[in-house]
Protein backbone atom coordinates (compact mmCIF):
# COMPACT_ATOMS: atom_id res chain seq x y z
CA UNK A 1 0.00 0.00 0.00
CA UNK A 2 2.41 2.84 1.22
CA UNK A 3 5.30 1.74 -1.26
CA UNK A 4 2.68 3.06 -4.21
CA UNK A 5 3.90 6.55 -4.48
CA UNK A 6 0.91 8.48 -5.19
CA UNK A 7 0.03 9.34 -9.19
CA UNK A 8 1.65 12.67 -9.35
CA UNK A 9 4.79 11.46 -7.93
CA UNK A 10 5.14 8.59 -10.39
CA UNK A 11 4.59 11.38 -13.26
CA UNK A 12 6.30 13.87 -11.72
CA UNK A 13 9.74 15.11 -13.95
CA UNK A 14 13.00 13.27 -13.41
CA UNK A 15 13.37 13.99 -9.20
CA UNK A 16 16.28 11.76 -7.61
CA UNK A 17 13.28 9.30 -6.23
CA UNK A 18 12.32 8.30 -10.08
CA UNK A 19 15.35 8.04 -11.30
CA UNK A 20 16.10 5.43 -8.82
CA UNK A 21 13.61 3.51 -10.10
CA UNK A 22 14.66 3.73 -13.49
CA UNK A 23 18.48 2.52 -12.36
CA UNK A 24 17.36 -1.15 -12.44
CA UNK A 25 15.44 -1.00 -16.07
CA UNK A 26 18.12 0.67 -16.99
CA UNK A 27 20.67 -2.17 -16.08
CA UNK A 28 17.91 -4.10 -17.76
CA UNK A 29 18.14 -2.57 -21.07
CA UNK A 30 21.85 -2.70 -21.43
CA UNK A 31 22.29 -6.53 -20.24
CA UNK A 32 19.36 -7.87 -22.58
CA UNK A 33 20.29 -5.84 -25.43
CA UNK A 34 23.61 -7.95 -25.12
CA UNK A 35 21.81 -11.31 -24.91
CA UNK A 36 18.50 -10.40 -27.17
CA UNK A 37 20.69 -11.04 -30.49
CA UNK A 38 22.00 -14.43 -29.29
CA UNK A 39 18.86 -15.40 -28.15
CA UNK A 40 17.11 -14.75 -30.95
CA UNK A 41 19.76 -16.67 -33.50
CA UNK A 42 19.47 -19.86 -31.59
CA UNK A 43 15.77 -19.93 -31.56
CA UNK A 44 16.22 -19.78 -35.24
CA UNK A 45 18.83 -21.87 -35.36
CA UNK A 46 17.55 -24.50 -33.51
CA UNK A 47 14.26 -24.36 -34.55
CA UNK A 48 15.07 -24.81 -38.07
CA UNK A 49 16.95 -27.79 -36.91
CA UNK A 50 14.24 -29.29 -35.01
CA UNK A 51 11.75 -28.80 -37.70
CA UNK A 52 13.68 -29.87 -40.08
CA UNK A 53 14.48 -33.17 -38.06
CA UNK A 54 10.58 -33.34 -37.42
CA UNK A 55 9.62 -33.02 -40.62
CA UNK A 56 12.11 -35.07 -42.81
CA UNK A 57 13.75 -37.05 -41.00
CA UNK A 58 12.01 -38.88 -38.15
CA UNK A 59 9.89 -41.46 -38.57
CA UNK A 60 5.89 -41.64 -39.47
CA UNK A 61 3.97 -43.56 -36.11
CA UNK A 62 2.74 -47.05 -36.53
CA UNK A 63 -0.64 -46.12 -36.47
CA UNK A 64 -0.88 -42.18 -37.26
CA UNK A 65 1.25 -42.54 -40.15
CA UNK A 66 2.68 -39.15 -41.02
CA UNK A 67 0.47 -37.12 -38.80
CA UNK A 68 2.28 -37.65 -35.91
CA UNK A 69 4.48 -35.09 -37.32
CA UNK A 70 1.70 -32.37 -35.85
CA UNK A 71 3.15 -33.91 -32.05
CA UNK A 72 6.44 -31.64 -32.67
CA UNK A 73 4.61 -28.52 -32.47
CA UNK A 74 1.43 -29.64 -30.25
CA UNK A 75 3.37 -30.81 -27.45
CA UNK A 76 6.19 -27.86 -27.22
CA UNK A 77 3.01 -25.37 -27.27
CA UNK A 78 1.57 -27.27 -24.32
CA UNK A 79 4.70 -27.26 -22.39
CA UNK A 80 5.15 -23.44 -23.27
CA UNK A 81 1.83 -22.97 -22.14
CA UNK A 82 2.12 -24.68 -18.76
CA UNK A 83 6.04 -23.64 -18.78
CA UNK A 84 4.72 -19.81 -19.52
CA UNK A 85 2.17 -19.63 -16.95
CA UNK A 86 4.48 -21.13 -14.34
CA UNK A 87 6.62 -17.78 -15.29
CA UNK A 88 3.86 -15.65 -15.07
CA UNK A 89 3.14 -16.73 -11.53
CA UNK A 90 6.44 -16.37 -10.39
CA UNK A 91 6.79 -12.71 -12.43
CA UNK A 92 3.57 -11.78 -10.47
CA UNK A 93 4.29 -12.85 -7.41
CA UNK A 94 7.72 -11.33 -7.52
CA UNK A 95 5.63 -8.13 -8.41
CA UNK A 96 2.96 -8.64 -5.58
CA UNK A 97 5.81 -9.01 -3.16
CA UNK A 98 8.53 -7.17 -4.03
CA UNK A 99 7.01 -4.56 -5.74
CA UNK A 100 9.42 -4.90 -8.57
CA UNK A 101 9.12 -2.75 -11.75
CA UNK A 102 10.02 -4.84 -14.16
CA UNK A 103 8.29 -8.25 -12.87
CA UNK A 104 5.25 -6.02 -13.72
CA UNK A 105 6.63 -5.24 -17.07
CA UNK A 106 7.24 -8.97 -17.58
CA UNK A 107 3.72 -9.86 -16.70
CA UNK A 108 2.09 -7.91 -18.64
CA UNK A 109 4.62 -8.67 -21.84
CA UNK A 110 3.84 -12.00 -21.41
CA UNK A 111 0.46 -12.90 -21.15
CA UNK A 112 -0.42 -12.21 -24.94
CA UNK A 113 2.67 -14.40 -25.71
CA UNK A 114 1.40 -17.01 -23.64
CA UNK A 115 -1.93 -16.75 -25.09
CA UNK A 116 -0.87 -17.09 -28.73
CA UNK A 117 0.97 -20.15 -27.69
CA UNK A 118 -1.84 -21.77 -25.83
CA UNK A 119 -4.28 -21.47 -28.75
CA UNK A 120 -1.46 -22.80 -31.34
CA UNK A 121 -1.78 -26.10 -28.92
CA UNK A 122 -5.34 -26.31 -28.98
CA UNK A 123 -5.67 -25.75 -32.85
CA UNK A 124 -2.79 -28.17 -33.92
CA UNK A 125 -4.82 -30.74 -31.19
CA UNK A 126 -7.85 -30.41 -32.49
CA UNK A 127 -6.22 -30.07 -36.42
CA UNK A 128 -4.66 -33.55 -35.15
CA UNK A 129 -7.87 -35.23 -32.94
CA UNK A 130 -10.20 -34.68 -36.36
CA UNK A 131 -8.71 -37.52 -38.07
CA UNK A 132 -6.90 -39.43 -35.27
CA UNK A 133 -10.04 -39.49 -32.36
CA UNK A 134 -12.60 -38.76 -35.39
CA UNK A 135 -13.36 -35.51 -33.35
CA UNK A 136 -12.39 -32.11 -33.59
CA UNK A 137 -12.79 -31.49 -29.95
CA UNK A 138 -14.41 -33.31 -26.68
CA UNK A 139 -15.40 -31.94 -23.41
CA UNK A 140 -13.18 -34.30 -21.42
CA UNK A 141 -10.83 -32.73 -18.36
CA UNK A 142 -8.00 -32.24 -20.63
CA UNK A 143 -9.23 -30.30 -23.35
CA UNK A 144 -11.45 -28.14 -20.80
CA UNK A 145 -9.01 -27.43 -18.40
CA UNK A 146 -6.96 -25.94 -21.04
CA UNK A 147 -9.53 -24.15 -22.56
CA UNK A 148 -9.85 -22.25 -19.01
CA UNK A 149 -6.03 -21.86 -18.99
CA UNK A 150 -6.29 -20.10 -22.54
CA UNK A 151 -8.70 -17.97 -20.79
CA UNK A 152 -6.40 -17.08 -17.54
CA UNK A 153 -4.02 -15.66 -20.64
CA UNK A 154 -6.46 -13.44 -22.19
CA UNK A 155 -8.31 -12.54 -19.16
CA UNK A 156 -4.73 -11.04 -17.95
CA UNK A 157 -4.18 -9.61 -20.75
CA UNK A 158 -7.47 -7.91 -20.62
CA UNK A 159 -6.84 -7.00 -17.15
CA UNK A 160 -3.52 -5.11 -16.78
CA UNK A 161 -4.35 -2.75 -20.12
CA UNK A 162 -8.08 -2.11 -18.85
CA UNK A 163 -6.97 0.45 -15.95
CA UNK A 164 -5.47 3.80 -16.29
CA UNK A 165 -3.29 3.89 -13.64
CA UNK A 166 -0.90 0.73 -14.88
CA UNK A 167 -0.02 -0.18 -10.86
CA UNK A 168 -3.60 -1.25 -10.47
CA UNK A 169 -3.79 -3.30 -13.59
CA UNK A 170 -0.98 -4.82 -12.90
CA UNK A 171 -1.99 -5.64 -8.86
CA UNK A 172 -5.52 -7.11 -10.52
CA UNK A 173 -3.74 -8.78 -12.88
CA UNK A 174 -0.87 -10.64 -10.98
CA UNK A 175 -3.71 -11.75 -8.52
CA UNK A 176 -5.49 -12.83 -11.46
CA UNK A 177 -2.06 -15.02 -12.41
CA UNK A 178 -1.95 -16.70 -8.87
CA UNK A 179 -5.52 -17.50 -8.66
CA UNK A 180 -4.93 -18.67 -11.83
CA UNK A 181 -2.07 -21.14 -10.51
CA UNK A 182 -4.77 -23.65 -9.25
CA UNK A 183 -5.54 -25.13 -12.87
CA UNK A 184 -1.79 -25.67 -13.99
CA UNK A 185 -1.88 -29.17 -12.14
CA UNK A 186 -5.30 -29.65 -13.49
CA UNK A 187 -4.16 -29.50 -16.77
CA UNK A 188 -1.19 -31.68 -15.86
CA UNK A 189 -3.02 -34.18 -14.32
CA UNK A 190 -6.62 -34.07 -15.88
CA UNK A 191 -5.28 -37.68 -17.81
CA UNK A 192 -4.17 -39.50 -14.32
CA UNK A 193 -7.13 -38.64 -12.20
CA UNK A 194 -10.25 -38.55 -14.49
CA UNK A 195 -10.76 -40.64 -18.14
CA UNK A 196 -10.35 -38.51 -20.55
CA UNK A 197 -10.28 -39.02 -24.53
CA UNK A 198 -7.00 -37.50 -24.37
CA UNK A 199 -4.01 -39.51 -23.58
CA UNK A 200 -1.59 -40.13 -21.03
CA UNK A 201 1.91 -38.10 -21.03
CA UNK A 202 4.09 -39.96 -22.98
CA UNK A 203 7.71 -38.87 -22.21
CA UNK A 204 6.60 -36.26 -18.45
CA UNK A 205 5.68 -39.99 -16.63
CA UNK A 206 7.46 -42.14 -14.50
CA UNK A 207 9.32 -44.75 -16.15
CA UNK A 208 10.65 -44.31 -19.93
CA UNK A 209 9.24 -42.52 -22.04
CA UNK A 210 7.01 -44.39 -23.93
CA UNK A 211 7.86 -42.94 -27.47
CA UNK A 212 10.94 -44.05 -29.46
CA UNK A 213 13.95 -41.90 -29.47
CA UNK A 214 14.06 -41.50 -32.95
CA UNK A 215 10.77 -39.01 -32.58
CA UNK A 216 11.63 -38.46 -28.89
CA UNK A 217 14.99 -36.29 -29.98
CA UNK A 218 13.78 -34.37 -32.57
CA UNK A 219 10.56 -33.30 -29.77
CA UNK A 220 13.23 -32.14 -27.61
CA UNK A 221 14.81 -30.11 -30.13
CA UNK A 222 11.32 -28.79 -31.56
CA UNK A 223 10.59 -28.08 -27.92
CA UNK A 224 13.94 -26.11 -27.00
CA UNK A 225 13.45 -24.31 -30.28
CA UNK A 226 9.98 -23.20 -29.40
CA UNK A 227 11.20 -22.09 -26.09
CA UNK A 228 14.04 -19.89 -27.04
CA UNK A 229 11.97 -18.48 -29.42
CA UNK A 230 8.91 -18.30 -26.79
CA UNK A 231 11.97 -15.72 -24.42
CA UNK A 232 13.53 -13.62 -27.00
CA UNK A 233 10.15 -12.65 -27.84
CA UNK A 234 8.92 -12.04 -24.53
CA UNK A 235 12.42 -10.65 -24.07
CA UNK A 236 12.13 -7.92 -27.17
CA UNK A 237 8.55 -7.15 -25.77
CA UNK A 238 9.63 -6.73 -22.43
CA UNK A 239 12.53 -4.46 -23.87
CA UNK A 240 10.26 -2.38 -26.13
CA UNK A 241 7.76 -1.67 -22.69
CA UNK A 242 10.90 -0.44 -20.64
CA UNK A 243 11.86 1.93 -23.40
CA UNK A 244 8.11 2.97 -23.94
CA UNK A 245 7.99 3.46 -20.23
CA UNK A 246 10.90 5.90 -20.05
CA UNK A 247 9.80 7.46 -23.57
CA UNK A 248 6.64 8.50 -21.64
CA UNK A 249 8.35 9.94 -18.60
CA UNK A 250 10.99 11.87 -20.70
CA UNK A 251 7.97 13.42 -23.22
CA UNK A 252 5.85 14.48 -19.31
CA UNK A 253 9.21 16.02 -18.49
CA UNK A 254 9.36 17.66 -21.86
CA UNK A 255 6.32 19.32 -21.80
CA UNK A 256 6.78 19.97 -18.04
CA UNK A 257 9.57 21.95 -18.77
CA UNK A 258 8.31 23.61 -22.11
CA UNK A 259 5.19 24.88 -19.21
CA UNK A 260 7.40 25.98 -17.13
CA UNK A 261 9.03 28.52 -19.83
CA UNK A 262 6.00 29.61 -21.00
CA UNK A 263 4.40 30.42 -17.76
CA UNK A 264 7.83 32.65 -16.96
CA UNK B 1 -3.56 -45.08 -43.19
CA UNK B 2 -4.83 -41.96 -44.86
CA UNK B 3 -2.60 -39.04 -45.63
CA UNK B 4 -3.50 -35.49 -43.83
CA UNK B 5 -1.04 -33.60 -45.15
CA UNK B 6 -3.24 -30.53 -45.05
CA UNK B 7 -4.01 -31.15 -41.31
CA UNK B 8 -0.20 -31.36 -40.71
CA UNK B 9 0.58 -28.36 -43.39
CA UNK B 10 -2.52 -26.36 -41.25
CA UNK B 11 -0.54 -26.96 -37.78
CA UNK B 12 2.67 -25.61 -38.78
CA UNK B 13 1.45 -22.89 -41.27
CA UNK B 14 -0.75 -21.71 -38.04
CA UNK B 15 2.73 -21.76 -35.62
CA UNK B 16 4.47 -20.49 -38.57
CA UNK B 17 2.10 -17.54 -38.65
CA UNK B 18 1.19 -16.83 -34.71
CA UNK B 19 4.74 -16.59 -33.77
CA UNK B 20 5.85 -14.57 -36.90
CA UNK B 21 3.15 -12.36 -36.38
CA UNK B 22 4.53 -12.03 -32.43
CA UNK B 23 8.39 -12.06 -33.71
CA UNK B 24 7.52 -8.75 -36.61
CA UNK B 25 5.22 -6.79 -33.68
CA UNK B 26 8.35 -7.24 -31.22
CA UNK B 27 10.65 -6.05 -33.57
CA UNK B 28 8.56 -2.87 -34.97
CA UNK B 29 7.43 -1.86 -31.25
CA UNK B 30 11.55 -2.46 -30.28
CA UNK B 31 12.84 -0.48 -33.01
CA UNK B 32 9.65 2.68 -32.93
CA UNK B 33 10.84 2.97 -29.00
CA UNK B 34 14.41 3.03 -29.99
CA UNK B 35 14.51 5.63 -32.26
CA UNK B 36 12.34 7.41 -30.40
CA UNK B 37 14.30 7.38 -27.17
CA UNK B 38 17.63 8.41 -29.47
CA UNK B 39 15.55 11.39 -30.30
CA UNK B 40 14.58 12.05 -27.13
CA UNK B 41 17.49 11.50 -25.01
CA UNK B 42 20.70 10.50 -26.99
CA UNK B 43 23.26 10.16 -24.53
CA UNK B 44 20.84 7.56 -22.17
CA UNK B 45 20.06 5.95 -25.40
CA UNK B 46 23.59 5.47 -26.34
CA UNK B 47 24.92 4.36 -22.99
CA UNK B 48 22.13 1.86 -22.48
CA UNK B 49 22.34 -0.04 -25.69
CA UNK B 50 19.19 1.45 -26.97
CA UNK B 51 20.38 3.42 -29.75
CA UNK C 1 -16.50 9.30 -20.04
CA UNK C 2 -15.76 7.31 -23.72
CA UNK C 3 -12.34 5.79 -21.54
CA UNK C 4 -14.84 4.51 -18.65
CA UNK C 5 -17.17 2.97 -21.06
CA UNK C 6 -13.71 1.26 -22.26
CA UNK C 7 -12.84 0.16 -19.24
CA UNK C 8 -15.80 -1.23 -18.71
CA UNK C 9 -16.42 -2.78 -21.64
CA UNK C 10 -12.96 -4.35 -20.87
CA UNK C 11 -13.97 -5.71 -17.31
CA UNK C 12 -17.16 -6.80 -18.37
CA UNK C 13 -15.76 -8.91 -21.07
CA UNK C 14 -13.04 -10.41 -18.44
CA UNK C 15 -15.77 -10.93 -16.11
CA UNK C 16 -18.11 -12.60 -18.84
CA UNK C 17 -14.47 -14.75 -19.56
CA UNK C 18 -13.78 -15.65 -16.94
CA UNK C 19 -18.11 -16.73 -15.60
CA UNK C 20 -17.68 -18.61 -18.50
CA UNK C 21 -14.42 -20.54 -18.20
CA UNK C 22 -15.81 -20.91 -14.93
CA UNK C 23 -19.05 -22.22 -15.93
CA UNK C 24 -17.46 -24.33 -18.66
CA UNK C 25 -15.71 -25.78 -15.82
CA UNK C 26 -18.02 -27.04 -13.67
CA UNK C 27 -20.72 -28.53 -16.42
CA UNK C 28 -17.71 -30.00 -18.08
CA UNK C 29 -16.55 -31.76 -14.26
CA UNK C 30 -19.85 -32.47 -13.27
CA UNK C 31 -20.93 -34.79 -16.87
CA UNK C 32 -17.86 -35.20 -17.86
CA UNK C 33 -15.55 -35.92 -15.03
CA UNK C 34 -16.11 -39.52 -15.93
CA UNK C 35 -16.09 -39.09 -19.93
CA UNK C 36 -17.50 -42.43 -20.61
CA UNK C 37 -18.53 -45.20 -18.78
CA UNK C 38 -17.04 -48.77 -18.99
CA UNK C 39 -19.03 -52.12 -19.48
CA UNK C 40 -18.24 -52.73 -15.87
CA UNK C 41 -20.17 -49.53 -15.17
CA UNK C 42 -22.68 -51.10 -16.78
CA UNK C 43 -23.38 -54.06 -15.71
CA UNK C 44 -23.02 -52.98 -12.31
CA UNK C 45 -25.45 -49.72 -12.35
CA UNK C 46 -26.98 -49.35 -16.39
CA UNK C 47 -28.33 -46.23 -17.05
CA UNK C 48 -31.67 -45.38 -17.56
CA UNK C 49 -33.07 -46.77 -21.13
CA UNK C 50 -33.37 -44.11 -23.70
CA UNK C 51 -30.19 -41.94 -22.12
CA UNK C 52 -27.45 -40.99 -24.73
CA UNK C 53 -24.26 -42.16 -22.80
CA UNK C 54 -20.64 -42.67 -23.84
CA UNK C 55 -19.38 -46.08 -23.70
CA UNK C 56 -15.35 -46.35 -23.87
CA UNK C 57 -13.12 -49.76 -23.35
CA UNK C 58 -11.28 -51.59 -25.90
CA UNK C 59 -12.18 -53.11 -29.38
CA UNK C 60 -12.21 -56.74 -28.71
CA UNK C 61 -9.41 -58.76 -30.57
CA UNK C 62 -11.89 -60.81 -33.38
CA UNK C 63 -15.56 -58.85 -32.77
CA UNK C 64 -15.18 -56.17 -35.79
CA UNK C 65 -17.29 -56.57 -38.84
CA UNK C 66 -17.63 -54.10 -41.26
CA UNK C 67 -20.27 -53.76 -44.03
CA UNK C 68 -22.01 -51.52 -45.98
CA UNK C 69 -25.75 -50.62 -45.53
CA UNK C 70 -28.44 -50.15 -47.47
CA UNK C 71 -27.67 -46.47 -47.67
CA UNK C 72 -24.00 -47.42 -48.98
CA UNK C 73 -22.97 -45.44 -45.45
CA UNK C 74 -20.21 -48.31 -43.93
CA UNK C 75 -21.47 -50.18 -40.88
CA UNK C 76 -19.38 -52.22 -38.33
CA UNK C 77 -20.51 -54.05 -35.33
CA UNK C 78 -17.78 -54.27 -32.86
CA UNK C 79 -17.59 -55.87 -29.20
CA UNK C 80 -16.31 -52.93 -26.64
CA UNK C 81 -14.70 -54.69 -23.60
CA UNK C 82 -12.69 -53.73 -20.06
CA UNK C 83 -11.90 -57.27 -19.78
CA UNK C 84 -14.52 -58.55 -17.31
CA UNK C 85 -17.65 -57.55 -19.28
CA UNK C 86 -17.97 -56.82 -23.10
CA UNK C 87 -21.00 -54.89 -24.93
CA UNK C 88 -21.57 -55.07 -28.70
CA UNK C 89 -21.92 -51.93 -30.36
CA UNK C 90 -23.12 -51.42 -33.88
CA UNK C 91 -22.22 -47.96 -35.55
CA UNK C 92 -22.96 -46.44 -38.94
CA UNK C 93 -20.45 -44.12 -40.32
CA UNK C 94 -17.12 -43.67 -41.16
CA UNK C 95 -14.70 -44.91 -38.31
CA UNK C 96 -11.36 -42.89 -37.14
CA UNK C 97 -8.15 -43.67 -38.22
CA UNK C 98 -6.98 -45.01 -34.96
CA UNK C 99 -10.01 -47.61 -35.19
CA UNK C 100 -8.50 -51.17 -35.06
CA UNK C 101 -9.25 -54.13 -32.68
CA UNK C 102 -7.63 -53.93 -29.45
CA UNK C 103 -7.71 -50.24 -29.47
CA UNK C 104 -9.42 -48.25 -26.96
CA UNK C 105 -12.25 -46.00 -28.12
CA UNK C 106 -15.41 -43.99 -26.66
CA UNK C 107 -18.46 -44.22 -28.18
CA UNK C 108 -21.40 -42.21 -27.89
CA UNK C 109 -25.05 -43.54 -28.22
CA UNK C 110 -28.08 -45.52 -26.36
CA UNK C 111 -28.52 -48.79 -24.77
CA UNK C 112 -30.98 -50.72 -27.04
CA UNK C 113 -33.58 -53.26 -25.14
CA UNK C 114 -31.71 -56.04 -27.42
CA UNK C 115 -28.48 -54.87 -25.02
CA UNK C 116 -26.66 -53.77 -28.34
CA UNK C 117 -25.54 -50.21 -27.52
CA UNK C 118 -26.57 -48.53 -31.32
CA UNK C 119 -23.38 -45.81 -31.53
CA UNK C 120 -24.07 -42.53 -33.08
CA UNK C 121 -20.80 -41.24 -32.81
CA UNK C 122 -17.18 -43.30 -32.27
CA UNK C 123 -14.45 -41.92 -31.38
CA UNK C 124 -11.00 -43.87 -31.01
CA UNK C 125 -8.43 -42.90 -28.08
CA UNK C 126 -4.87 -42.85 -28.43
CA UNK C 127 -2.50 -44.45 -25.88
CA UNK C 128 0.89 -42.97 -25.01
CA UNK C 129 2.66 -45.07 -27.33
CA UNK C 130 4.54 -43.48 -30.39
CA UNK C 131 6.85 -45.85 -32.95
CA UNK C 132 8.35 -46.36 -36.23
CA UNK C 133 6.49 -48.88 -38.33
CA UNK C 134 9.47 -50.91 -38.03
CA UNK C 135 9.46 -50.97 -34.32
CA UNK C 136 5.98 -52.24 -34.12
CA UNK C 137 6.74 -54.45 -36.67
CA UNK C 138 10.02 -56.27 -35.60
CA UNK C 139 7.60 -56.21 -31.76
CA UNK C 140 4.77 -58.37 -33.31
CA UNK C 141 7.20 -60.46 -35.25
CA UNK C 142 9.23 -61.22 -31.97
CA UNK C 143 6.08 -62.26 -30.58
CA UNK C 144 6.32 -59.32 -27.64
CA UNK C 145 2.93 -57.64 -28.68
CA UNK C 146 0.07 -58.41 -30.47
CA UNK C 147 -1.70 -54.95 -30.65
CA UNK C 148 -5.14 -56.79 -31.01
CA UNK C 149 -4.66 -58.02 -27.49
CA UNK C 150 -3.71 -54.65 -25.98
CA UNK C 151 -1.81 -52.23 -24.88
CA UNK C 152 2.19 -52.24 -26.09
CA UNK C 153 5.05 -53.69 -23.35
CA UNK C 154 6.61 -51.47 -21.31
CA UNK C 155 8.42 -48.79 -23.28
CA UNK C 156 11.99 -49.37 -21.67
CA UNK C 157 11.85 -52.64 -23.93
CA UNK C 158 11.72 -50.67 -27.16
CA UNK C 159 12.15 -47.00 -27.17
CA UNK C 160 16.04 -47.16 -28.52
CA UNK C 161 15.28 -50.08 -30.83
CA UNK C 162 16.48 -49.44 -34.00
CA UNK C 163 13.95 -49.54 -36.57
CA UNK C 164 16.24 -50.70 -39.25
CA UNK C 165 16.35 -54.30 -40.26
CA UNK C 166 19.85 -55.16 -39.39
CA UNK C 167 20.88 -52.25 -37.46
Amino acid sequence: MDATPPITAAAAPPAPRSLHRFANPGRFLRASGRVLPWLSAAAAGVLAAGVAWALAFSPPDWQQGETVRIMYVHVPMAWLAMGGYLALALASAAALVWRHPLADLLARELSPVGAVVTALCLATGSLWGRPMWGTWWVWDARLTSVLVLFFLWLGHAALVRAFDEPERGARAGAILALIGVVNLPIVKFSVDWWNTLHQPASVTRLGAPAMHVEMLYPLLVCALGFALAFAALVLARTRAAVMERRIRALELARARREERGMAA
Amino acid sequence: MTLHWAHVAASYALAALGLGALALGAWLRHRAARRRLAALDPRAAARDGAA
Amino acid sequence: MTRKRRRLAILLLCGLGLGSATALTLAAFRDNLVFFLSPSDLAAKPPPADRAFRLGGLVEAGSVERATGADGRPTARFRVTDGAHAISVVYAGILPDLFREGQGVVTLGRLGPDGVFHASEVLARHDETYMPPEVADALKRAGHWDPSQGAAPPAGGWNTLSPRPGG
